[in-house]
Formats: structure tokens, C-alpha cells, sequence
């Protein structure tokens, strides 16, 4: 090779056709036309705003609002913060039944659909094609029209089929229901500790057994070591009242602590979280032969994270809010647990309420000493949870189908029964399979919660809309929205993303 | 060892099942092959009989309102969709007709089924039709006509298959003729029963027009040629719904001194377009990018001089016919098409912002749209949009440049994680907030673009997905062949992953039109919100609720099952979706 | 009694089997006594692999009979499951437990269907690992191993059930050139240890060496059996010859 083609090869290219410059000059200008044009619209807004007489603030959160709910722990909420708070436990009630509820049925139904039976397969696809393919908001209203119209009216002396016991009626139904009383934190404080003993318990006996191989029940000393240390609880828990100091002391310290204090030390984290990003990014890219050539794509990580760090850093010292709002909640939160615990404090854990009919005004409604589940309520939760038990049912099925007929077969081979193949080879690779689309139900099911806005039940959506429609406030109460199902869809997908690492099957 | 050498090669014998199996027999295998099965199977026919006498007694008790859904057809099809005009949805529902007929002739599905399939369908249709006579109320009064309906049509299946025989299992009939008898049958059954001639002869003509346009679309596909109809065709659907909204369903008064006034605007834009095209397609990659960032200043600054409206829309354009001409429009083929193509892209902008500035000449309160007609609308619209933002998002998510990656992951994973209906809400309560005033959008097409973004971005993870699934070696033989990224992506792997992810696009369109239900809340008058709320509150009809919704769901049930039968058939067609 | 005196372990008569209308088997008859080594090749599509699936019915046959030692293959669920116990088999696709460790693979069936404690599990499974030479891959997951190492577990698996019989379905036809030696020093040195084994394969050399009866099997039939010594020097009928000169 000659010398000159060398040189050639090594002349820089001009800046015009650096391809490097080029992709970044593209990305930024891209960026700075959105930022231009955000800009635009923000200023929009506010002239807008203020045009109509409104503005950007968080007032209505802190304002008396006069809204009335339908259900939940504040009816009459005093501000806007308690008719969020109301909503949000409302959705999450909503959406926690309906999960544990959609996931039961579907497994069921998944399972039925490849069951050798022709009636029960045929049916179990009945009931898929007819739920999947329906509009869940024509069904939510369906089901709510269902008990609003056609179940029996509500009568004072509503005899039905248990009376005292069951009210069945167009204002709802009502069941008995164990409801928790003052000292019932002292008592879950044993009924967690028994539940993570009797879980040593069964590990240990499966060891035994294991071991040995002679029969050692597991499951029925399990139960027992649970029922043990409930029960003894159920007596003893006075004794964990003691935990209320302890509550007492956090909360204190929290309140002693200056707020500079706080916004310091989160400032520092999010610097730290920042760094430690690009550690970690920078000890992957580290082969034996020392640190990887980082292209500008790996700078811009690094940078960005540094970046967002640093930003995280300035907006906890600039805005002091912030750092109050967090403080202010992990305050309450343990001055909340500390009345929960009073050392030596007595009386039953669990209080019985049957459900009973009053009459406050000239027609009768259900009183609230039962466990009440409203028309709102069932026609969102019998709704959200058959639309994704059909959905689950046919994960479930494409998952058992998934796992390759070899599996099956060596299974057999080896001797092992139909019912053995199936729960110890078939299952468990493929609920692998199936956790993530599943993940991605429960996602939607949350989401779809948002739908009880059409029979006004009173979840985020709707209480938002009633808020906003009061208030004017809609960016804000998009905002909450946003954030809200936001932090759910987060939370839910690093659960599952958790759980899928931790048991996805290892390979080279 | 003894070595054993076979004579000679035994023939196939035909297998000991060609004996037909008994019903009985049948019964015990699938039915009644352990204990626990059989019981199963009691426990459940009684559970199923007794849940369908109760549904169907519920169903069909003489307090339900059945006779308010006959008289407002019209309502739930269109809404308060003037009633004179109703012409203008006639000939919209022509053009689609037109362009299906087009289509099937064009692309020719290629479907076959036999007769023993269609006469079991007929027989499975009986056998249900029996089985629903028995458990309704014997006070109903369709209860003989279903028995006797039922038999016949069980006997008529059982007689047809014995008669067939063996060849009543070949595959021979086309799936489109077949579909066409079905047409034909259910003209003849509305010509038979006590229909409005109102209904029955615009709709006799409708699918004269279907089939007139598949007769004409086969010798079209042999003068023309199959591809470029295929192309043209494409063009047509896309072009279908802005021309169906803005000159069809609404009766535009159109300015015609304000089109004037443009004209000295859009003139040279034109001429300079033409000029940039060609210099763009003929210099040099530097210059034409020099071009290139002039227009694109160019562009942005129009919106901050007074000009119309159109000529900023197509200065836009322009920016992208320049930016793609160095790559796609080098040669000279692709150069007159890029001509043909700005020429065209001109001339629909400027038609189209003539009519959306145009008033509507309706006479009517309120919006016009309304009822399954905006429901298809919604539909059509929101995928239409739903394309562009999915493949634009999904190519972002997986490009190269991170600021366009973390701008895209963004936009997915954010409207991902919130409900449609807040999006809805978004589109309806907060965009007027950040839009100058007086600009304010029409609800549907506000409502349109808020399902597009909403789809776009679970599509952009379908065709994530799809770019995902293509082997490496596509891209490396494609840059092997020294294309550009550009031309890499448009040419060779854009359209593999759309071809790898169509099961999953189809899914996503069905989800997609259920979703246009939940305009309701927003206050559109879709088909959802006529059977809901309109009908049950006229005088006439009041607390009808419980039979609207039940109608409403076959409705909706009928379309969306009939599509993921579709999809079914073209995912086993194109042998994809097994991933 | 087959001709040396040993017992007969598979009895085959007329065993004929059809996918729809399309016959995989036109009657089948053959004796294996025990001990023997059987090799069975044939073009692919003559039905070698349904067959062997049929002794320990994976594929069920629907007319002739199967006896394996002594059990006659019925629906009767007591003689499937006894006869399963017995037959160990090998599959092309090694069809390991993906989501068990070796170990658990080799003990899973061993406490199930055996009802051997942990530590006899354990115990035998360790010494088969040890006999197929891969001792120190046990609490490895299936993915971690290569298509070698993966083969010899799936051998030591069925050998962990102290099978009478093991059936290779193409053991070999999934590896790489250099994995395959690796199975075949385990499978010969099975052979040399009188087990009988009934083996589908297109290793000529293996068939060579350690066959005692080649079978050649075309059209769902067999076509010609005999000592490797015949067919590789020997063979009469036409299509045998045609099949040899075209994979020798």
C-alpha cells in the first residue's frame, strides 16, 4: 500500500460530511424545533388562562370543594386532596378484587379450553368469544343496568333468603363482613409474623422430607405454625402495642430534623443514584482487555444521566415543596401507625357487622354495618373481571401450548403420570411464558377501571372530571391523571419485570 | 443370525377410521371417557340448560321492549344525521363499496372451501336453532318456527353431506363466491320479509355497486396491470376518509374568493417546488443538504410571516419530498414520480384545506355525526392516522440517534401507561387550552386524532416487535449492498417486519374499534352512545336500556368476531404469527 | 426363545398405524431378544421413529400387537405406565427440563415414579453423570450445557430409571460433528454393558461396530434385516442396495 493512500485515509472529513455531526445536528435540531414549539404552546396556555381568569396553581387541592361521592372513605370530601384520596382507594379496590378475581376465572377458563371434555372446552370458548369480543364499556353498563333494574327493590323489612344475614337488592348487596377494630394493627403485626413462620416451617419440612423421604405434611404443619401464632395473637397482641414507641420516636426524629436537612440529603442521592448510573454502565462496558471503545451514543447516557442527576439534585434544593411534601407524608404515615400501637391496649382484633336496612330520609337504604358492594361497584368489577379472564384464559391456553410436545413426551417416557407431567413439567415452564403478557393484563385492567367514569362510580377519572368541571382545572387534573396511572403501570411492570427475572430459565 | 429379505413392498392400506364413527361412540370419547368427565359433563348441560332458560326466559319475557329497536334503525345507523340528505351516506357507503370491489378483484383472495364445510355450518346452524327452540318459554312466539326451522335445516345438512359423499370434502369452492351466495341470499331475505323500501333498495343497489366494481376491477387488473393498481388502490383507501368527512358527510359551502386569494401563494410554491425537486435529485449528497437545510429554515419561517394556512402546510411537504429526493429520486423513473407526486400532494392539500375551511350546509342542531356511521368513521380514521405515528415511533424507538430513541420510548411507554379515556379527555379538555382562540378543532376529528395517538403508540410496539425479529443478516447484506439507512429501512426491513407482525396489527385495529365506544363519555353521539342514552330517552322508547345495550353488543360482536375470523384465515395464509 | 437361547423382550406382530389417511407402518413384525442391539436405518419417511415410539407408546399403533417383557401395550393405563418405567428413551431433541437443573432432571422421576429418597436420587444420578462423564455440570441449568453434554444427560435420565430396554430415536442428528463421538463412546459402552437398545440412526459406523442386527426400513415396512457384516458387505434386496450406495 502507498504512503498517499494512507494520508487519505486518515484526512479528516469536513464537518459537513462527518457523519457523526451530522446525526447529532439532526437531533438537535429536531429537539430544539419541540422545545420551540412547546414553548409556543405553553405561552398559549397562559394567555388563555388568564384570559378566562384561571391559572396554573394547585389551589383546588387544598380549596373546599362541594362535591358529593358515591362511595368511599370521604362521601363529602372537605378539599380536593381527600376527594383524590377517595377515588384513588376506590380504583384500587376496584382494581386489586378485580385481579385476584379475573386471574382465578381465567386460569380456570384457559385451562378448560384444552380440557378433553367437549362440553367443558366448548363452553369455556363460548364464554372467550363472547366476552373478548364485546365492548367492555357496553358490558360494565350492562351489568350495572342488570342490578339497578332487575334485582328485587330495597323493602325496610327485607326478609330475602337469610334475612339479617344477606340483603340482595337494587341499592346493592350487603353480606356480613369482619371489620377491623382499634387494635387490629397490633394483632396483623402476629398474623404477618405467623404467616413468615409458617413459611420457614413448610421450607424446613420439605428439606425433611426431601432428606428422609418419609411423609412430613408440609402443608398441615405450615397451617398449624400459622394458626398457632394467629391465635396467640389474638390474645397476646397488647404485648405489640409496645411497637407504637418506636412509630412515636420516627416520627419525631422526622419532626426534629430541619428541612435543609432533608433536601440536602435527597439532593446528595439523586447525585449519588446519577453516579452510580454511569459506574455501573461504565463496568459493563469493561471487557478483560481494559474499557471498551464508548461510541457518542454511550457518552449521551452517561451525560444524560449525569445530567438528569445533577437536575434532580437542583430541583430538590430550589423547591423546597418538594421536600416537605415528603417529609409531611412519612411524618404522618408513622404518627399515623403510633396511635395504630398502644402498649397494653385490649378488646378483639375483629368485629362482626351484619347488614341491616335504615331509613334515614323517606326510602330505605343499606346501612353501612355490613360489608355493601354498590350497583357502581359490581357493574365496574363483574365487568373489568370477566373482560380479562377471557383475556388471561387465552394466555394461559397459548402458554400450556407453547411448551414444546417433546417435553410432554420425555416426561412420559420416563414414567411419569399424565397429572405429574402436566404439574411439575408443563406448568411451570409455562406460566415462564405467560408472566409477562399476564403482566400486561393486569396493566390493562387497571387502566380499564377508568371506565367506571360511564356509571359514575367514584374513581380518579371520574372525580377528576367532576373537579374540573367545577374548578375549570384541567391541565392540572390531566397532570394527576398522568402521574397517577403512571406510577401504576411502574409499579405493576417492575413487579413482574422482578418476578420474570428471578425465575426466567437460564441459558448459555 | 438369520437375515430376513422382504419379498416385495406391501401397498398402502386405507386406515381402519374410513368406518364411520357412531354418534355413540363419539359421545363416549369426548363426553363420558373417565368418570370424573362424565360428571363434569351432567353437572355442566345442566348448569348451561338451566343459566339458558333463565337468559332466554329474561330475554324473551313479554315486558321487554323489543319493538323500539325496528323504528329507529335510521337513529342508530346515523344519528340526527339530517334526514334528506341521507343520499350523501348512501353514496359514501358507494365509494367503500367501490373500492372493496376494487380491492377483492385486485388482490383476489384466494380462499377455498368445500361443501361439506357449508353444509356442516348449515347443519351446526340447525342443530342450535333446535337447541334454542327447546329452552325458550313456550309462550315465544318464534318457539315452532325455530323447532321446525331447525330441523329442516338439520336434516338439509345431514341429507346434503350423505349425498356428497367423499367429494364433499374437496377444497373447490372460492371463499368470494361463496361470500357473494350469502349476499345474494340475505338480498333475497330482505326483498321477502316486511322491510321499508327505504332500507331494502338502497341497499339492493349498494351491492350492485360491489359487484359491478369487483366485474370491472378483473379486466381493470389486466389493462393496468396488477401492481400499479395495487399501489393506486392504497392511494384511494388512504385519500377515502378525508374525501368521505369533508365532501361526503357534511355538504361544504366552499369559499371560493378565499381558494382565490391563495393562488398567487400557491402558484410558486409550486414552481419552486418543482425546481427543488430536480436540483435536490440531480446535485450532489452535500449540496442537496445544503438544499435541503434551506428549505427546512424556509419551512419554519413561514409560520411566523402571515401567510395562509396552505401554503404552510405545503411548505412542509416540500421539506419532505427534498429530503427523500437524493435517495428515492436519483434515477429518472423515480424523479418523475417524485414530479407526479408533488403535483398530486399540491393538489389534494390545497382540495382538502378548501374544504375543512368550508361550512357545513347541514341543517341540524349539534353535531351531524353520529351512530354506527360515525363509529365506522372513528374507526377508519383513527388506523389510518394510527400507521404513520406507529412506524414513525417504532423506527425511533430503534434508531441509532438517542435523542429520537429517548423521545419515542417516551411518547410509547407514557401513553401506554394511561387509559384511553384520559387521552380522550386530553384531546377534548386540555389541547383547546394550549391552541390560540378561535382555534378549535371539530370533536370527531379531535376525537380521530386522540384514538390515532392512542393506537399509534401500542402499534409502534408491534412494529418494534417485527423490526426486532429480523435476522441480522438482513441488515448486513443490505448494507453489504452500500443502500443508504434510509433505503435500507423503506426497501428491505420496514417492509419484512410489517409483513412479520400483521396478526398483531389486526388484533390491535379490532381492539382499536371497540375502543371508539368510549367517545360516549366525551360526549360524541357514536352508535354506543345511541343505543345508550338517545333511543332509552325518547318518550316512546323509555327504559328500554337493558334491550339497546343487549342489541348494541351483537352489533358490536357481529363485526369485531367476523374480523378475528379474518385474521384468523390471512395469519394461517401467510403461515405468520407463530413467533 | 429367539435362536441363541435369550429371551424374547419385544415382541412385534403386524403392528400397523395410520396419520389420517396416510399409513406410517404396513405391519410390522420383528422379535428383540435380550441384550440385543438393534439399528434401525431407512430413508427419512419410512416410519423408523414411529415405530420406536410405539414400543413405549408415544404413538399409539391400532392394529398387530406389542408385547415388551411380557406386557401386551393396551389401553390399559397400569401396563402403559409399568412399560414406560421400563423403557428408557432417548430423543433427537434431548428434550431436557429447561427449568430444572441436571440434577433434578436425572431425580425428578426417580422419587416420583421409582419413590427413591433425595439421597438415593441424588446418589445414582451422581454416578451416572460420572459414567457419561460430565460429573461437574450437575447443578447446571440445560441451557448452560452444549448439544453434547445435553445428550448424555438425557441418557443418564433414562438410565437413572434402571430401564431393561433404551430406545435412541436419532440420538445423534441434532449435534455438531464434534459432539457426536461424545454420545457415541456413551452408547457403545451401554451396548458392551448388555443393555438391549433399539437404536434409529444413520451412523453407519456405530452399526458397524456395535450392532448385532441391522434393520432396513422403507414404506412403513421393514425391507431387510440382518448382521451388519451382511448388509455392509452383502445386501439383497434393491432398495437396501440403493439406500447404501447413496449415504456409504
Amino acid at each position: 500500500m502507498t504512503q498517499s493512500r494512507i494520508d487519505a485515509t486518515q484526512t479528516r472529513p469536513p464537518l459537513w460530511r462527518n457523519v457523526t455531526f451530522l446525526k447529532w445536528a439532526t437531533q438537535i435540531g429536531v429537539l430544539v424545533g419541540l422545545v420551540v414549539l412547546a414553548w409556543i404552546l405553553i405561552s398559549t396556555a397562559l394567555r388563555n388562562l388568564e384570559a378566562q381568569g384561571l391559572s396554573l396553581d394547585w389551589d383546588f387541592l387544598t380549596d373546599p370543594v362541594g362535591i358529593r361521592l358515591g362511595e368511599g372513605i370521604f362521601t363529602q370530601p372537605a378539599s380536593g386532596l381527600e376527594a383524590f384520596a377517595t377515588a384513588i382507594v376506590n380504583m384500587l379496590r376496584v382494581t386489586a378484587s378485580g385481579i385476584i378475581a379475573a386471574t382465578i376465572l381465567g386460569v380456570l377458563v384457559g385451562i378448560s379450553r384444552l380440557s378433553s371434555n367437549w362440553l367443558l372446552s366448548r363452553s369455556a370458548t363460548a364464554f372467550v368469544e363472547t366476552i373478548r369480543n364485546i365492548p367492555l364499556l357496553i358490558q360494565i353498563v350492562f351489568w350495572f343496568f342488570l342490578m339497578t333494574l332487575f334485582f328485587p327493590t330495597l323493602e325496610v323489612d327485607a326478609s330475602g333468603p337469610a334475612p339479617g344475614w344477606l340483603i340482595v337488592s337494587r341499592k346493592g348487596v350487603s353480606i356480613p363482613w369482619l371489620f377491623p377494630t382499634e387494635v387490629f394493627w397490633q394483632w396483623f403485626v402476629f398474623v404477618a409474623g405467623g404467616a413468615w413462620a409458617a413459611r420457614r416451617v413448610y421450607r424446613r419440612r420439605i428439606e425433611l422430607l426431601e432428606e428422609t423421604g418419609r411423609e412430613t405434611h408440609p402443608g398441615r404443619w405450615a397451617l398449624g405454625t400459622f394458626v398457632l401464632i394467629a391465635g396467640l395473637g389474638w390474645f397476646a397482641h397488647p404485648i405489640a402495642g409496645a411497637l407504637g414507641w418506636l412509630f412515636a420516636l420516627v416520627a419525631a426524629v422526622i419532626a426534629a430534623i430541619p428541612d435543609f436537612a432533608f433536601q440536602l440529603l435527597f439532593a446528595a442521592v439523586s447525585i449519588w443514584l446519577g453516579a452510580r448510573w454511569i459506574r455501573r454502565f461504565l463496568d459493563s462496558r469493561r471487557t478483560p482487555a481494559g474499557l471498551a471503545r464508548l461510541t457518542d451514543d454511550d457518552y449521551f447516557r452517561m451525560g444524560l444521566a449525569g445530567v438528569l442527576g445533577l437536575a434532580g439534585a437542583a430541583v430538590f434544593v430550589a423547591i423546597p415543596q418538594i421536600t416537605s411534601l415528603i417529609t409531611d407524608v412519612a411524618h404522618f404515615v408513622f404518627a399515623f401507625l403510633d396511635q395504630k400501637f398502644d402498649f397494653l391496649r385490649t378488646g378483639v382484633p375483629l368485629r362482626l357487622g351484619r347488614p341491616e336496612v335504615v331509613v334515614p330520609g323517606r326510602f330505605p337504604q343499606i346501612g353501612d354495618t355490613g360489608m355493601t358492594m354498590t350497583p357502581n361497584f359490581f357493574g365496574l368489577w363483574v365487568g373489568v373481571t370477566l373482560y380479562t379472564a377471557a383475556f388471561i384464559a387465552e394466555i394461559v391456553r397459548g402458554g400450556i401450548l407453547a411448551v414444546p410436545k417433546g417435553q410432554t413426551e420425555a416426561g412420559m417416557a420416563l414414567g411419569l403420570k399424565r397429572s405429574q407431567v402436566l404439574r411439575m413439567i408443563i406448568l411451570p415452564q409455562a406460566f415462564r411464558i405467560i408472566l409477562p403478557p399476564m403482566g400486561n393484563q393486569y396493566l390493562n385492567l387497571a387502566k380499564n377501571t377508568s371506565l367506571g367514569i360511564a356509571i359514575a362510580y367514584a374513581e380518579l377519572v371520574q372525580v377528576g372530571q367532576t373537579l374540573f368541571n367545577q374548578t375549570g382545572d384541567t391541565i392540572q387534573v390531566f397532570l394527576i391523571w398522568m402521574a397517577f396511572y403512571l406510577t401504576v403501570s411502574l409499579v405493576l411492570s417492575s413487579i413482574v419485570n422482578w418476578y420474570n427475572r428471578r425465575v426466567k430459565l437460564v441459558e448459555r | 443370525m438369520t437375515v430376513y429379505v422382504a419379498p416385495e413392498l406391501k401397498p398402502p392400506e386405507p386406515p381402519p377410521e374410513a368406518r364411520q364413527l357412531g354418534a355413540w361412540v363419539w359421545l363416549r370419547k369426548n363426553l363420558f371417557n373417565t368418570w370424573y368427565n362424565g360428571v363434569l359433563t351432567v353437572v355442566l348441560a345442566v348448569g348451561i340448560v338451566w343459566g339458558a332458560r333463565g337468559a332466554f326466559a329474561f330475554l324473551l319475557s313479554p315486558d321487554r321492549l323489543w319493538g323500539v329497536i325496528p323504528p329507529n334503525a335510521t337513529n342508530y345507523a346515523v344519528d340526527v344525521y339530517p334526514r334528506p340528505e341521507l343520499t350523501r351516506i348512501w353514496v359514501t357507503l358507494a365509494v367503500v363499496m367501490v373500492l372493496v370491489g376494487l380491492s377483492s378483484a385486485t388482490w383476489r383472495p384466494t380462499g377455498k372451501t368445500s361443501w361439506g364445510t357449508i353444509l356442516a355450518v348449515v347443519r351446526a346452524t340447525g342443530v342450535a336453532a333446535f337447541a334454542v327452540g327447546l329452552l325458550v318459554p313456550p309462550t315465544f312466539v318464534g318457539r315452532n318456527p325455530l323447532l321446525v326451522g331447525g330441523a329442516v335445516l338439520v336434516l338439509l345438512g345431514a341429507v346434503g353431506i350423505r349425498a356428497a359423499g367423499p367429494a364433499a370434502r374437496e377444497e373447490r369452492l372460492p371463499m368470494l363466491g361463496v361470500l357473494a351466495g350469502v349476499l345474494v341470499l340475505a338480498l333475497v331475505v330482505i326483498w321477502l320479509l316486511p322491510v321499508a323500501k327505504t332500507t331494502k333498495v338502497p341497499w339492493t343497489i349498494e351491492v350492485l355497486v360491489l359487484a359491478a366494481a369487483h366485474l370491472v376491477g378483473r379486466p381493470l387488473v389486466r389493462a393496468v396491470g396488477e401492481k400499479t393498481l395495487k399501489v393506486v388502490l392504497s392511494f384511494l383507501w388512504v385519500l377515502s376518509l378525508p374525501v368521505i368527512y369533508l365532501h361526503l358527510e357534511r355538504k361544504p359551502v366552499i369559499p371560493w374568493e378565499v381558494v382565490v386569494s391563495w393562488l398567487p401563494w400557491v402558484l410558486p410554491v409550486l414552481v419552486v417546488g418543482y425546481l427543488a425537486i430536480l436540483y435536490a435529485s440531480r446535485a450532489g449528497r452535500e449540496r442537496a443538504a445544503a438544499l435541503n437545510a434551506l428549505l427546512v429554515v424556509a419551512a419554519l419561517a413561514v409560520w411566523f410571516v402571515p401567510s395562509p394556512m396552505v401554503v404552510r402546510l405545503l411548505m412542509l411537504v416540500l421539506v419532505g419530498f427534498t429530503l427523500a429526493a437524493p435517495t428515492f429520486a436519483s434515477s429518472g423513473n423515480g424523479r418523475r414520480n417524485f414530479m407526479v407526486g408533488w403535483s398530486g400532494a399540491t393538489f389534494f392539500l390545497v382540495y382538502f384545506v378548501t374544504l375543512a375551511v368550508a361550512e357545513t350546509g347541514l341543517e341540524t342542531q349539534g353535531d351531524f355525526l353520529g351512530g354506527l356511521n360515525l363509529t365506522f368513521l372513528l374507526a377508519l380514521g383513527g388506523m389510518l392516522l394510527s400507521f404513520p405515528i406507529g412506524i414513525m415511533m417504532a423506527l425511533g424507538r430503534t434508531s441509532t440517534m438517542p435523542i429520537f430513541r429517548l423521545l419515542s420510548t417516551g411518547y410509547i411507554e407514557i401513553v401506554r401507561g394511561v387509559p384511553l379515556i384520559t387521552v380522550l379527555f386530553f384531546a377534548d379538555k386540555v389541547v383547546p387550552r394550549f391552541l390560540p382562540p378561535g382555534l378549535d378543532f371539530d370533536g370527531v376529528v379531535k376525537a380521530i386524532i386522540a384514538i390515532a395517538l392512542f393506537s399509534g403508540a401500542y402499534l409502534a410496539e408491534n412494529v418494534r416487535g417485527g423490526l426486532q425479529s429480523i435476522p441480522k443478516g438482513q441488515y448486513e447484506a443490505a448494507r453489504a449492498l452500500g443502500m443508504t439507512t434510509a433505503q435500507m429501512t423503506m426497501l428491505i426491513t420496514l417492509p419484512q417486519a410489517l409483513r412479520a407482525v400483521i396478526p398483531a396489527i389486526v388484533g390491535q385495529v379490532i381492539s382499536l374499534f371497540k375502543d371508539t365506544s368510549l367517545v360516549a363519555i366525551i360526549g360524541l353521539a357514536d352508535f354506543f352512545r345511541v343505543a345508550r342514552d338517545i333511543v332509552p330517552n325518547q318518550p316512546a322508547s323509555l327504559g328500554s336500556q337493558i334491550e339497546n345495550l343487549v342489541m348494541a353488543a351483537v352489533v358490536y360482536w357481529i363485526f369485531t368476531f367476523s374480523f378475528s375470523r379474518a385474521s384468523l384465515r390471512l395469519e394461517r395464509k401467510l403461515g405468520v404469527g407463530t413467533r | 426363545m429367539a435362536d441363541n437361547g435369550k429371551r424374547d423382550i419385544i415382541i412385534c406382530e403386524d403392528v400397523k398405524k395410520w396419520f389420517g389417511d396416510f399409513q406410517a407402518l404396513r405391519g410390522i413384525s420383528t422379535r428383540v431378544y435380550e441384550q440385543e442391539v438393534v439399528v434401525i436405518i431407512g430413508p427419512s419417511g419410512s416410519g423408523k421413529s414411529t415405530w420406536i415410539r410405539c414400543i413405549n407408546r408415544l404413538e399409539v399403533h391400532q392394529e398387530g400387537r406389542i408385547i415388551v417383557d411380557g406386557i401386551e401395550l393396551t389401553s390399559d393405563v397400569r401396563n402403559i405406565e409399568q412399560i414406560r418405567s421400563e423403557v428408557g428413551m432417548v430423543f433427537q431433541q434431548f428434550n431436557l427440563f429447561p427449568h430444572l437443573t441436571v440434577m433434578q432432571n436425572i431425580t425428578l422421576a426417580q422419587t416420583w415414579v421409582r419413590k427413591r429418597t433425595k439421597a438415593e436420587a441424588e446418589e445414582k444420578a451422581m454416578a451416572l453423570l460420572e459414567r457419561v462423564g460430565i460429573p461437574e455440570q450437575a447443578h447446571k441449568f440445560p441451557g448452560q450445557l452444549s448439544g453434547g453434554q445435553q445428550q448424555r444427560v438425557a441418557i443418564a435420565r433414562s438410565l437413572a430409571m434402571d430401564p431393561k430396554i433404551m430406545l435412541f430415536d436419532e440420538p445423534t442428528s441434532a449435534l455438531d460433528p464434534e459432539m457426536i463421538k461424545e454420545v457415541l463412546d456413551v452408547m457403545k459402552e451401554l451396548a458392551q454393558s448388555g443393555m438391549t437398545m433399539l437404536v434409529v440412526t444413520h451412523e453407519m459406523g456405530f452399526a458397524r461396530e456395535v450392532a448385532d442386527r441391522v434393520i432396513f426400513m422403507d414404506q412403513g415396512q421393514i425391507v431387510e434385516e440382518g448382521t451388519p457384516e451382511h448388509f455392509f458387505t452383502n445386501p439383497q434386496h434393491d432398495r437396501t442396495k440403493l439406500f447404501l450406495s447413496q449415504i456409504l
